[in-house]
């Protein structure tokens, strides 16, 4: 132990666990967030009479200014969320290696997830990013506007990609969570697995229903 | 020790050889040939290929019942006991590589001797207290319920295969700590006996090369030979560890006095 770390303290060093804890907490409130993002989005399959649900949910978010406020505070949470858990990451050519060869020789489901959670979060730094611009930077959200997008072919396609990449991200990582901090016991992983499978497949269902939805919508 | 039933397959081997003592020796793969046998280990495999074929073969033995965990290796890639690895739960092509992390002494032998003394002196792998021991005292009662917990733990037979099987510890073989480490600590941290507070074992695990660097790969959970309950003990760490410092984080996060 080097002389400045101990002559500074007078008990232990807790950085490192502060930025465990924050990682969770940061993922957690982005899964939160992703939630309840779908569900709005998804109200645009909903057509009550007044037209389609996600035109009054999104002006009540621009009328109370939540979306814009909400929207950045959410991309920095994203932008500290990628900080916190990058930290996990090899970004050493050597640690690359190691965790590719480990990961085929020993081919063990776990260990696959958790590679696939590193591989989607760069997909989501990028293309979230991009998403979140283009939306924010048109306000207000209207289900026309959305559906033109969507319509114009290309920006299906982006969406299309990051779907799976955001679900798979966030179940994983939900799990993951469970596991690491003992919320999910052995005894009951298994399940817990399964669900979180299933969760993750019915938001993709719904998330394409929606998109469809977009993609066909002429009457907004 | 040849003999025995055969089994009607010929089993195919390919073993990783390397004598880093030797400076002619190149690491390369070795096939060797065997007719399966009636309740065949690969602790009789190996011997018999020695025996019969390559008196040369570097692995290590000592109970071959699962007890003394000296012989752990990579068996079609997963970390297991040779000795209680039946071939015939095995396909007839068998590959055996020596447990990373750990240094290599020779083909498939390991030294994880000094790995787990450095754990062991690490973790301070002893029951901490101010008492003294009392030869004419009797000893001090525990509930059975804990006392089973604790020996759950003290099941561990220090063979190294959930470090073998952990995505970081294979990342950064140098620093982190590994499942067995953890579940010693988890083991002194419900033991009453053991008069260490929870910023003691803090200064120790609570940090990247401990607990806080486990991704969660569960790889150790799935492989442990003497199935220690590894998942439940290392989230029981890690919200010990972590939600102790909830206070501490608001403390530091707020303007004010500073000091712990
Ligand atoms: C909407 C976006 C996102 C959500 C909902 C989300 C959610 C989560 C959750 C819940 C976890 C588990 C946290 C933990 O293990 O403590 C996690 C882990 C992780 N996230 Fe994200 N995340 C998002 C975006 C990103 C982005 C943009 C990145 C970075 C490029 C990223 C990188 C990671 C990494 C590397 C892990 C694994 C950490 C580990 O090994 O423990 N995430 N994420
Ligand atoms: S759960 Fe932690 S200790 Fe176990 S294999 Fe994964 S990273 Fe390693
Ligand atoms: S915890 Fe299990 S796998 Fe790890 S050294 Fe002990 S017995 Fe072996
Ligand atoms: S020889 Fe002792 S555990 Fe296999």
């Amino acid at each position: 132990m080097m002389a400045d770390e101990t002559i500074s303290r007078v008990g232990p060093d807790r950085t490192e666990a502060y930025l465990d804890l924050l990682q969770m907490v940061t993922g957690v409130v982005l899964v939160a967030f992703m939630w309840a993002h779908m569900i709005l989005v998804a109200s645009v399959n909903l057509d009550l009479g007044g037209g389609r649900v996600m035109n009054v949910i999104a002006r009540f978010f621009e009328a109370t200014y939540m979306a814009q406020v909400g929207g950045p505070v959410i991309a920095a949470i994203m932008l500290a969320h990628f900080v916190f858990a990058a930290r996990k990451l090899p970004f050493r050519a050597r640690e690359q290696k190691a965790i590719w060869k480990h990961s085929l020789n020993f081919n063990h489901l776990d260990t696959w997830l958790w590679v696939i959670q590193a591989a989607t979060a760069f997909i989501i730094l990028i293309m979230g990013c991009i998403h979140m611009w283009t939306v924010l930077t048109s306000l207000p959200i209207t289900a026309a506007k959305s559906a033109r997008r969507i319509q114009g072919g290309w920006w299906l396609v982006f969406y299309l990609v990051l779907l799976p990449m955001i679900e798979l991200h966030v179940g994983i990582g939900i799990y993951r969570i469970g596991v690491k901090w003992g919320f999910i016991k052995r005894a009951h992983r298994k399940a817990l697995h399964r669900f979180e499978n299933r969760l993750t497949l019915t938001m993709i269902g719904i998330g394409v229903v929606t998109l469809f939805t977009f993609l066909v919508l002429t009457k907004a | 020790m040849s003999g025995g039933v055969t089994m009607g397959r010929t089993l195919k081997f390919n073993i990783f050889r390397f004598n880093p003592e030797d400076p002619a020796s190149a690491p390369r793969m070795d096939a060797y040939f065997l007719e399966e046998t009636e309740a065949m280990t690969l602790f009789i495999a190996l011997n018999r290929i020695r025996e019969e074929q390559d008196p040369a073969l570097m692995f290590d033995f000592m109970c071959r019942a699962g007890i003394c965990g000296s012989c752990a290796m990579m068996i079609n890639g997963r970390p297991d006991l040779a000795c209680h690895t039946k071939t015939k739960n095995l396909p007839a092509e068998i590959t055996l590589m020596p447990m990373p992390v750990f240094k290599l002494v020779g083909d498939l032998s390991v030294d994880t001797g000094t790995w787990f003394r450095a754990m062991n002196e690490k973790v301070q792998s002893w029951i901490h207290t101010a008492k003294r021991f009392d030869p004419g005292q009797e000893e001090e009662r525990m509930d059975n319920a804990l006392a089973e917990e604790i020996y759950e733990m003290e099941r561990c037979i220090e063979c190294g295969c959930c470090v073998a099987a952990c995505g970081k510890a294979n990342m950064v073989p140098e620093n982190f700590m590994g499942a067995a480490a953890f579940n010693r600590i988890a083991r002194f941290m419900i033991d009453p006996r053991d008069e260490r507070n929870n910023d003691e074992y803090f200064e120790v695990v609570g940090n990247e090369d401990g607990i806080f660097g486990c991704l969660g790969l569960l790889g150790c959970e799935d492989t442990c030979p003497k199935n220690i309950p590894l998942q439940d003990e290392l989230g029981m760490l890690r919200r010990k560890m972590g939600f102790s410092q909830v206070k501490h984080l608001f403390r530091a996060l707020l303007p004010g006095k500073k000091m712990a």
